[in-house]
């Protein structure tokens, strides 16, 4: 059996043992490169897709990087259990805000995720309208007076209803009940990516047709379309303080935007630890470094400009 | 006999439809969203309660955070080596112009250097892309999956080679690997082996050992038998007949199921990523999330890149041994010489890689990601700008003509004239033994609570199929008929099927919105090319002769094609109808990302809402069960008119 | 034929297909055509009630059409296909009763076996692959080379001996599949129709070369064609199947001349007649007019070989057996038989 195929595989195989056992021994860059560690570990933190999230994941970062010398894994993951699972795994340190309303109580409960306290961003949740019909019509963003105007808001899809267009899969959505709550003739419409809902807002504001759909604070698109604010329904206000009681939910309410920590950064109390407890900032910081990601800046780019502009707060962060 | 099927299948639509419209609205099943049934919120519960025991139960200890500690050490071993910095240094042990030398090397080794070429072009071109990293922790993801796949798959094939009992006990798993959504099962391995690379790892197999299995053990059945016969009659024993027969001959095909193994891997790289598989897969799901849709390019160019890559090297190691005449002693001593200096230079080469900063780290001024991106973006955006007209008239073509009559028929009608209306068909097209396993799992989709959200599936992936059908037929007839035509079209069809879904995602959410259609555009987009290539091939395996004696009759081409091909080719169309609804399916559940509802939205929203969990589980069940009994009955069809 | 001590002897041997076979056999199912069988049971009789004793040194030849019985009736006889029911002997021993060790030992040593499709090894070298039962045999790779070249130059394979399979023509290739069997050296060679995927020419090439090897080695044959005129040529006596069954056995002439039903007359009634006969078969009284005064022949002479003599002579050919004259040969009788008379 003296085939090519055997002679040839031994060399190759001879080839790669050479260069495994080269690359095990004789100095390295990794050798010469060992510098920044000090005394802050290596984590990882959980990347959220949405811009802002970005905003604060890279800030915190590269603040922890810089100033700490920390070393940084940022892994994107969806949101929630996902998140959560791979904190109790170990795979994940940090995620800087979290939306989900104790969600992760689960896990909180077993040890696996502590709350870091809340990040200084306040997140407000509502349905709005595309802007240029609050023009049109004025008294639209009155929930009562939505019903007059379903028929405005019907498409191939929603089945002779007004079409809602709900939040992405993973975020806080009560859509159904919000509609059966307040007895109005629309159709939830799921959907499903955050990108499908700015491209919605984006295309009925420049094409002047009708939109309903799921929109937040702190959020990119606001910077887009800055007067989306005004454009909330108002509906009438309801008691969160039983998330229980499911049915009667008629709004959303303004959430407090929460760290949270895996059992390991929370036990090392170190230097991360403590920039993580401090972190806090404001919609309008966060706000200003998305809308840098949004105009084209990478992330670091986006993240330094607003360090570099904020030296203070960073320093209040660190401790120096 | 067919006249009375046909008629058959008329009446008991009519009835269905007018059953329909006499009780519609009643009895649909249909619950809220956010509502859960007895059924789902106990398996929500039983989900959490698993979560909570991953710590705790011996199942968990001693079996399964072994297997995913094993797995996970196996994919950080691999990408330490090539992908990412390893404890305590800075770069990968191997860098970039290491890798590149490597890839060289091997693929000159097992082919030819135009081949060896061609893939540290693609190498290259994914560095360029600004993707490096995402490419090694890919390429490490798939050669663990791939491994693994092979190091269970290939012996198991063998035994399902050499036993016929072994074969039917793995038949019925390796079909229901084929029709499985693979976004279905994601949820419930993470579930057990929590989100990282051991799932995705696992979930990769899962998809690519059936592969591995099903080339193996036909390999060895399709030997010819007659030297295994005479290796017999000199009294080999099995052991010998295995070792020194059955595997040598059938090595060849052995290493095609490798290169298929391979391609179902990476045909995974991207949908993993949604259960943390690191690698390209990330910034293409970004980009769905932020709707680039020059980001979704540039790492679906990479993703596609790295298919070729990895296609064109394995296949190119299979068709290396056509015959079984090695070289003559010039040529081995030629390429012998050839190799070592290629074998000294890819060492040196790791060895830089090792020592020099701009060999290890691949340098991000070398770019032209920025480029792609604004070209794409740019071409999307003058898409939607000028198309959109046409686009949303046509979504609102289909939607009003097909997709609302139908739905209202499926999901607004009673569910038991919906069901007797799927065992009426299952009986008609399959028979009897159809009948029954059709009524039993659409029962189950009934008993499961989700009846109304399997509907709206369903609707979505009947209007899909027959879309995907009627072009792909047309192309496949055409392809088929045509050398020139299929020349063309088979670097688009090669492509569109390595190409991940996800990445045609973005442009349709931009071109539909967030609809039904969108969904059930990007299963045609994605399913087409799978359709053309089968029916292209019934088409061709058409006898020449039928063809001739048809032409000599004086047929015209149309009617060659109605009368001759078609009817010929009848069991391939089933068939492709068949894949063809798979592929829909497959994708229409990822649909629920932009907006198609159904059970895809109860399974994307169970991996997020921890109060949705067991309804997402459930749906990812009803999704298979919807998918069986496509296959069966198309199957039964397809079985029936040979 | 039948010598005191057969080399092999089959007795009674069946084998049917399907499930529950023992059933069929002594039922009166086993009485049913084979379609009417396989709709009543679903089982197919394949060899039906066969016996017969090959004695050392003949070359027995089994014949019949496809389907006949006959590739699965050798395969039982080795045990490649187990046969339902019956004895099989081997030198005196029990082939059916013996565990799977030894019948592998007697694979290796004892007989081997030529096949159709020649079933060489594609990716062994011609060398390597006659080698093949030394190698498993645990022969060394000095000596089974050795060996392996000793049987290529038997066989007239010199220069071929690095080729592959694929390499070579099927006549080669079949060569290499004799030399494969022989390499151990075996008491019996099993050929299952191996000539029927060659062309004609190449065929008879290869047929001269059976009979030359079995003049020069001696070996015991069991040969299977479907092919009359081959069983006439290398066999010393045919056994011909029908369905399963053996129909008659007996010498060539015995068949020619005495065919046991109308099936085999059908059959041998295409064969050259001149081919087969010997002078015995067509000796007449001298007729007066007859010149009795010819060339004498001896009685076994075949008439295909007498035939120029007979023709060429001008006066019919005496034909003799031991001393006794039988009668005469004219050149008219001869082209009566060759032009298809009796």
């Amino acid at each position: 059996m003296k085939s090519l195929f055997g002679r040839r595989s031994a060399i190759v195989t001879a080839a790669i043992a050479t260069a495994l056992v080269l690359s095990g021994c004789g100095s390295s860059v990794n050798d010469s490169a060992s510098e920044a560690s000090g005394d802050c570990g290596s984590y990882a933190i959980a990347m959220h897709a949405w811009g802002g999230y970005t905003a604060s994941a890279q800030v915190i970062a590269d603040v922890a990087r810089q100033e700490l010398g920390c070393t940084i894994t940022q892994t994107t993951l969806e949101e929630g259990p996902v998140t959560y699972d791979a904190m109790e795994a170990g795979t994940i340190d940090l995620i800087i805000e979290d939306w989900g309303g104790g969600r992760w109580k689960d896990w909180s409960d077993r040890g696996a995720v502590v709350e870091a306290g809340e990040n200084g961003n306040i997140g407000i949740i509502g349905m709005y309208v595309a802007p240029w019909m609050v023009e049109k019509y004025p008294d639209i963003t009155d929930s009562k007076n939505l019903n007059k105007y379903a028929a405005l808001f019907k498409t191939a899809d929603s089945g002779g209803k007004g079409a809602w267009f709900e939040g992405p899969t993973g975020y806080t959505t009560i859509g159904e009940k919000m509609v059966s709550a307040n007895k109005l003739n629309f159709k939830v419409i799921f959907s499903g990516s955050e990108a499908a809902l700015v491209d919605g807002f984006i295309k009925a504001e420049k094409n002047k047709t009708p939109f309903i759909g799921y929109a937040w604070q702190p959020w990119t698109l606001h910077s887009k379309l800055p007067t989306l604010e005004a454009a909330r329904v108002k509906f009438p206000a309801n008691d969160w303080s039983d998330p229980a009681a499911a049915s009667g939910l008629t709004d959303y309410p303004s959430t407090p935007l929460i760290k949270l920590m895996s059992k390991k950064l929370n036990d090392a109390n170190d230097p991360f630890t403590s920039l993580v407890k401090n972190f806090k900032w404001t919609n309008a910081d966060q706000n200003g470094v998305a809308a840098d990601l949004e105009n084209g800046m990478t992330a670091e780019e986006a993240a330094k400009k607003w360090i570099d502009a904020n030296a203070a707060t960073v320093a209040s962060w660190v401790g120096k | 006999m067919k006249v009375r099927k046909s008629y058959l299948l008329l009446a008991s639509v009519t009835v269905w439809i007018l059953l329909g419209r006499l009780l519609n609205g009643t009895h649909t099943l249909q619950i809220a969203t956010y509502e859960n049934t007895p059924f789902t919120s106990f398996v929500g519960e039983k989900a959490l309660d698993l979560r909570g025991n991953r710590t705790e139960s011996p199942a968990f200890i001693y079996f399964f955070n072994p297997i995913r500690g094993a797995i996970d050490g196996f994919v950080q071993m691999i990408r330490n080596l090539i992908a990412v910095p390893g404890q305590n240094s800075v770069i990968p042990v191997i860098g970039w112009l290491g890798v590149v030398a490597i890839v060289a090397f091997v693929v000159y080794a097992t082919s030819q250097w135009r081949t060896a070429l061609l893939s540290v072009s693609l190498l290259l071109a994914c560095g360029a892309l600004g993707m490096w990293q995402f490419t090694m922790d890919s390429i490490a993801m798939t050669l663990a999956a791939v491994l693994l796949s092979l190091a269970i798959g290939i012996p198991l094939g063998i035994w399902a080679g050499l036993s016929d009992r072994v074969l039917k006990i793995f038949t019925p798993f390796l079909d229901l690997a084929q029709i499985l959504p693979t976004l279905v099962y994601m949820a419930p391995i993470a579930l057990v082996f929590m989100i990282g690379a051991a799932s995705a790892t696992i979930a990769t197999m899962i998809y690519s050992i059936p592969i591995a299995i099903r080339i193996t053990s036909h390999a060895i059945r399709s030997l010819n038998q007659a030297p295994v016969e005479a290796a017999e009659s000199m009294g080999s024993t099995n052991m010998q007949k295995l070792s020194k027969v059955q595997i040598p001959m059938a090595k060849q095909m052995i290493v095609l199921g490798i290169n298929q193994t391979v391609m179902a891997a990476v045909s995974f790289v991207v949908i993993a990523a949604l259960i943390g598989a690191p690698g390209l897969g990330k910034p293409v799901i970004d980009a769905l999330i932020i709707r680039n849709v020059g980001q979704g390019f540039v790492a679906g160019f990479a993703v596609v890149f790295l298919a070729i890559l990895l296609d064109r090297s394995t296949s190119a190691a299979a068709k290396r041994q056509v015959s079984f005449i090695p070289p003559t002693q010039k040529q081995i001593k030629t390429k012998r010489l050839t190799l070592i200096v290629a074998g000294i230079l890819a060492v040196v080469s790791v060895f830089v890689s090792r020592t020099m900063l701009w060999a290890a780290v691949w340098p991000k001024e070398v770019t032209i990601a920025p480029q792609v991106a604004k070209v794409t973006n740019d071409i999307t955006a003058w898409i939607l700008e000028n198309l959109t007209i046409f686009t949303v008239g046509f979504k609102d073509l289909i939607s009003y003509g097909f997709l609302n009559p139908l739905e209202t028929q499926l999901a607004a009608s009673p569910w038991y004239v919906t069901v007797g209306m799927i065992v009426a068909l299952a009986l008609i097209i399959g028979g009897t033994r159809t009948a029954i396993m059709s009524f039993v799992l659409s029962m189950a989709i009934v008993l499961s609570g989700l009846w109304y959200e399997a509907m709206l599936t369903l609707t979505q992936t009947i209007v899909g199929c027959l879309l995907t059908m009627i072009v792909g037929l047309a192309l496949g007839i055409w392809t088929g008929r045509s050398d020139r035509v299929e020349k063309v079209l088979r670097p688009f069809l090669d492509a569109g099927q390595t190409l991940p879904a996800f990445v045609y995602l973005v442009p349709m959410l931009g071109l539909f919105g967030p609809t039904r259609f969108t969904a059930i555009a990007t299963g045609i987009v994605y399913s087409i090319p799978v359709v053309v290539k089968i029916v292209s091939e019934g088409i061709r395996a058409v006898p020449q002769t039928l063809i001739e004696a048809a032409t000599a009759a004086g047929s015209t081409t149309r009617q060659i094609i109605t009368k001759v091909q078609l009817p010929a080719a009848k069991k391939t169309i089933l068939l492709a109808t068949n894949q063809g609804l798979i592929y829909v399916l497959a994708v229409v559940v990822i649909g629920g990302f932009v907006g198609a509802g159904g059970l895809g939205y109860l399974v994307i929203a169970g991996n997020s809402k921890p109060e949705l969990q067991g309804k997402g589980l459930i749906a990812g069940v009803a999704i298979l069960l919807l998918g069986v009994i496509f296959d069966r009955i198309m199957q039964a069809g397809a079985r029936r008119s040979s | 034929m039948s010598s005191a001590s057969p080399m092999i002897s089959v007795q009674n041997v069946w084998k049917v297909f399907g499930n529950n076979p023992e059933k069929v056999i002594g039922s009166a199912d086993a009485n049913l055509s084979r379609t009417e069988l396989r709709a009543k049971t679903g089982n197919t009789i394949a060899v039906r009630d066969v016996s017969f004793d090959v004695a050392p040194g003949e070359v027995f030849v089994v014949m019949g059409l496809s389907g006949s019985g006959k590739s699965t009736l050798v395969r039982c006889m080795t045990r490649l296909i187990e046969p339902t029911q019956g004895q099989l002997q081997f030198e005196g021993e029990d082939i059916l009763k013996v565990d799977e060790k030894r019948l592998r030992e007697l694979r290796k040593t004892r007989f081997s076996m030529v096949f159709q499709h020649f079933g060489l090894l594609p990716h062994r070298k011609v060398i390597d692959n006659i080698a093949y039962s030394l190698e498993i045999n645990g022969v060394k790779k000095d000596d089974r080379h050795a060996r392996a070249n000793e049987v290529i130059e038997l066989v007239g394979l010199q220069g071929y001996a690095h080729a592959y399979p694929e390499q070579l023509s099927g006549g080669m290739q079949q060569r290499v599949g004799l030399a494969r069997a022989l390499a151990v050296d075996p008491q019996v060679l099993f050929l299952d129709e191996p000539f029927s995927a060659l062309d004609p020419l190449i065929r008879r090439d290869m047929q001269q070369e059976i009979i030359r090897l079995h003049y020069e080695l001696g070996k015991t044959m069991v040969f299977i064609t479907h092919d009359l005129s081959e069983a006439v040529k290398v066999g010393d006596r045919i056994a011909i199947m029908r369905d399963g069954a053996i129909v008659q056995i007996g010498t060539p002439q015995e068949l020619v001349a005495n065919p046991a039903d109308e099936y085999v007359a059908n059959f041998v009634r295409d064969i050259a007649k001149s081919h087969v006969l010997t002078l015995k078969h067509i000796a007449r009284k001298a007729e007066p007019g007859d010149a009795t005064d010819g060339p004498e022949l001896p009685s076994n002479t075949i008439i295909r070989d007498a035939a120029q003599v007979i023709l060429q002579s001008h006066k019919p050919v005496r034909v003799n057996d031991n001393g006794t004259a039988l009668g005469i040969v004219s050149s008219e009788d001869v082209l009566r038989l060759i032009s298809g008379g009796v």
